[in-house]
């Protein structure tokens, strides 16, 4: 908790100095004075919080006729044409809590997701590897037992959100909206006072550049009444308006692949629901997690060091598929003695492989807990893959003229899934705020129509991604010492008190 | 004679006096708020600065309006061309428009495409702002440049500020029909500023608002109750120093506050008084649909400013009278 608090004790220095101080400052890259095309809004970042904002501002009769643009590096026309056949997922996968969905739902945009490959999850089970003290999360506790049990959050490829989001805004039309996708914000500095137009001094002008292939008519330079940045953990646009930004790295990958499942050994009850399960690994850096996909697959998060990780992404896929299954379900010394065992040289697949026989023979000598997920028995070819995992929280969401939303304002760690939530929980407050400032007549990148932005998410956000850095560090102290004894009290004290648990439950859903 | 008719100013115009030649005649304001307005000028726009209350309540304006316009839309001219989809068609003036806080708020709503078919709460189709202080038309006018829009406004004329009085604008419209006048006056902020004496009164300021609101128009305003809780929160609390203060020391004068049945009887006189023919007086039959709103707010420090219903008394309020047809 050090350098979070750290964070939380800075220096304190009024908005206003603040404001003053950036005048001078704001300037990222340079370009020679030419009239700029004005938009009212510019996101920078076509990620899902980009075009979520984007879909939310032209889903609202008060924003829809506002100009804006909308900006992306990479080419938006692969993500539109993004197409997988029912037995394959990608591993860029997201759990979105009845919140986000009923978000997307309000802007229109679910309708656009392939909903057949999103699959929700009504259960969650959360164990400690190291005492087996164990909590589930579900609804029951808040609805009769006639009926279903509710969400507790719906898993959905990021592709797929991108996907929907962007045939959302196509529905739109495309009256005041400009994407530039393929191309590069080559600078960010503040316009000039045009003495017979507008005085620009004090808003961004952006220079934009085409990546690789040339587009046709594409304006070098765009204003932006407010620019928004969407463009991820280094943010050119946090940059350009000079907000601080603390935070570390957790000196921890998150590894992911999509995987298959064996069927399940009981049927679950009621039919048809689905169970996420989390177990944490102290003695491996970190916990992981299996989420359900559609057709009894599932992704995997599984967050461990970086040489735990490096190990995992070097093995073959029987003893990948061995090390997962072997995680969910064998003691702590086991798993980390697996994790040390010899690769061997020749992957020849009709060997039995030494990962698969050491997890059928220690298992043999394992007690079973209850709740276990089903077996893995594939894993996608080409879906392993790891990230780095940080923690980065921006002072401020806004500067005059500059709101940061996403992973620009905020990256926590995983454990939780409540990253892209948050990015989404940014842009219903966001777009509510714009509404607002439309609606009134106020300036929407005016210090004064953006506060009520920054007020509303970043006490939320830091709450969440404090709560998830304290889980992170209480669940990485390994053995039986202490605090192991104090986690699993606290954890069992939870599981039996439903009205603590609906309230976590509920603050987690933001 | 202009300069001997009674004139009223507001605080706001403090700074023309500073610099006017006809220093002698400005009965109104006193030597200590002169120095007390002229040094928040700079500050006018600035978020966090002193006026940064003032604009946070600027919003509300915007609601108060709309709530007005919702019980009785001023009805169209006879002028007015036929339309299908509802159009922003009102005429605002707004009196003592400073910095021109609510007056830029405004001419943003106002559309910039004619044909635009959605229509906003305000209605506004174009706007004049006046102000005698010659240095807050500057300020406001160069404030209004950094936005394109706004800007575009003030090029083709829907928003307009003009550097004069109430009275210039009174004796412009002696000619205009009534039909053709504002269909809005708003006077945010400026009636407890007025001086009661010889040369001034709210009441003949008032009285002047109303000739040149067209039949069926709103007047629209806020001021603050002289009544015992807004002496402890407005003189006390509020020009408190820092961090309990909001507002700078020296703002208001307790003694000048209008209470709103003070202002309702004004309102009712000043109808009257506004429809005096040159020979015939007019009776009761001015009072003739005519409309009274009041609504207090109040601002909770952290959270911002509220309507509170019934808090008329404790201080701030809201209040609008609606000229019959």
């Amino acid at each position: 908790m050090r350098p979070f608090t750290r964070s939380a004790l800075r220096p304190y220095v009024c908005p206003s100095c603040r404001s003053g101080r950036l005048v001078g400052r704001r300037r990222f890259g340079s370009k020679p004075d030419q009239a700029p095309d004005v938009y009212d809004v510019v996101c920078v970042g076509g990620g899902p919080a980009g075009l979520g904002l984007l879909a939310a501002l032209r889903a609202s009769p008060l924003t829809s006729k506002l100009r804006v643009a909308l900006i992306e590096t990479q080419d938006l026309q692969k993500a539109r044409a993004w197409s997988l056949d029912s037995q394959h997922f990608s591993n860029r996968v997201s759990s979105l809590t009845p919140s986000s969905v009923s978000f997307l739902k309000k802007i229109g945009a679910w309708e656009h997701l392939d909903t057949d490959r999103a699959q929700e999850y009504q259960e969650m089970q959360v164990w400690d590897g190291e005492t087996d003290s164990r909590i589930t999360f579900d609804w029951s506790a808040d609805t009769s037992p006639f009926e279903n049990l509710p969400t507790v959050a719906t898993m959905t490829e990021n592709a797929n959100l991108v996907r929907g989001l962007l045939s959302r805004i196509a529905a739109s039309g495309d009256e005041n909206i400009s994407i530039f996708s393929n191309t590069t914000v080559s600078s960010i500095e503040n316009g000039t006072d045009h003495p017979d137009g507008p005085d620009l001094s004090a808003w961004p002008v952006l220079s934009l550049a085409p990546n690789g292939t040339a587009q046709s008519q594409l304006p070098t330079r765009i204003a932006a009444r407010l620019l928004v940045g969407a463009d991820g953990i280094n943010s050119p646009v946090r940059r350009f308006a000079d907000i601080a930004t603390e935070g570390w790295d957790y000196n921890r990958h998150g590894v992911v692949a999509t995987l298959s499942l064996a069927d399940p050994d009981q049927v679950s009850f009621p039919i048809g629901t689905r169970t996420a399960y989390q177990r944490f690994l102290p003695s491996l850096g970190g916990p992981v997690a299996l989420l359900p996909l559609p057709n009894n697959h599932a992704t995997l998060v599984w967050s461990t060091t970086v040489e735990n990780a490096a190990y995992l992404k070097s093995l073959s896929p029987k003893a990948f598929i061995a090390m997962v299954n072997a995680a969910f379900r064998l003691s702590m010394t086991d798993l980390k003695y697996m994790m040390r065992m010899e690769r061997p040289a020749n992957s020849a697949s009709d060997y039995e492989d030494l990962h698969e026989s050491e997890l059928t023979w220690r298992l043999q000598h394992t007690p079973q807990a209850s709740q276990v997920p089903p077996m893995v028995n594939g894993v996608q070819e080409g879906s392993v893959a790891s990230f780095p995992l940080r923690f980065r929280h921006a002072s401020t969401y806004i500067s005059p003229r500059v709101a940061l939303v996403g992973d620009a304002a905020h990256v926590i760690h995983p454990l939780a899934g409540q990253g892209l939530n948050l990015g989404m929980g940014d842009v219903a407050s966001l777009s509510k705020t714009i509404e607002y400032a439309v609606d009134h007549g106020m300036d929407i990148g005016d210090i004064l129509s953006l506060e009520k932005y920054t007020a509303e998410r970043w006490a939320v956000n830091a709450k969440i991604g404090g709560v998830c850095d304290m889980l992170h560090k209480l669940y990485n102290v390994p053995g039986h010492g202490p605090v192991a004894w104090g986690r699993s009290l606290g954890l069992e004290i939870i599981d039996r008190l439903p009205f603590v648990k609906g309230f976590l439950m509920k603050n987690a859903e933001g | 004679m202009t300069n001997l008719r009674p004139t009223i100013r507001k605080a706001t115009s403090l700074l023309r006096h500073l610099n006017s030649p006809h220093r002698a005649h400005s009965t109104s304001v006193s030597a200590d708020e002169l120095s007390h307005f002229s040094s928040l000028a700079n500050s006018w726009w600035d978020p966090m600065g002193p006026s940064r209350v003032l604009h946070l309540m600027n919003p509300l304006r915007h609601d108060f309006i709309a709530s007005c316009l919702f019980d009785s839309l001023p009805p169209p001219r006879a002028s007015a061309p036929e339309t299908s989809t509802p159009v922003n068609n009102l005429r605002y003036l707004d009196v003592g428009c400073g910095g021109g806080i609510f007056a830029e708020s405004l001419a943003r709503t106002i559309p910039t495409n004619a044909n635009s078919p959605s229509q906003t709460v305000t209605q506004a189709a174009s706007i004049t702002a006046i102000d005698p202080t010659s240095a807050l038309i500057k300020i406001a006018r160069d404030h209004a440049r950094m936005d394109p829009k706004v800007e575009a406004h003030l090029r083709d004329g829907k928003f307009t500020y003009k550097n004069c009085t109430l009275e210039d604008i009174v004796a412009s419209q002696r000619e205009t029909p009534e039909d053709e006048k504002f269909d809005i006056v708003t006077l945010f902020e400026v009636l407890e500023h007025v001086d009661s004496n010889a040369a001034s009164s709210p009441l003949a300021f008032l009285t002047n608002c109303l000739r040149v609101l067209r039949p069926g128009g709103w007047l629209v305003g806020s001021t603050i109750a002289r009544t015992f809780p807004s002496f402890l929160v407005n003189q006390v609390i509020a020009e408190a120093p820092w961090p309990i203060g909001v507002v700078p020391r020296g703002t208001h004068e307790w003694s000048k506050f209008v209470n709103p049945d003070e202002l309702y009887a004004w309102a009712q006189e000043g109808l009257m008084r506004s429809q005096d023919g040159a020979s015939l007086r007019a009776g009761g039959d001015a009072l003739q649909g005519m409309r009274w709103k009041c609504s207090g707010v109040m601002y909770f420090p952290g959270i911002g400013w509220k309507l509170v219903p019934g808090s008329e008394n404790w201080g701030n309020y809201f209040w609008a009278i609606r000229k019959g047809l």
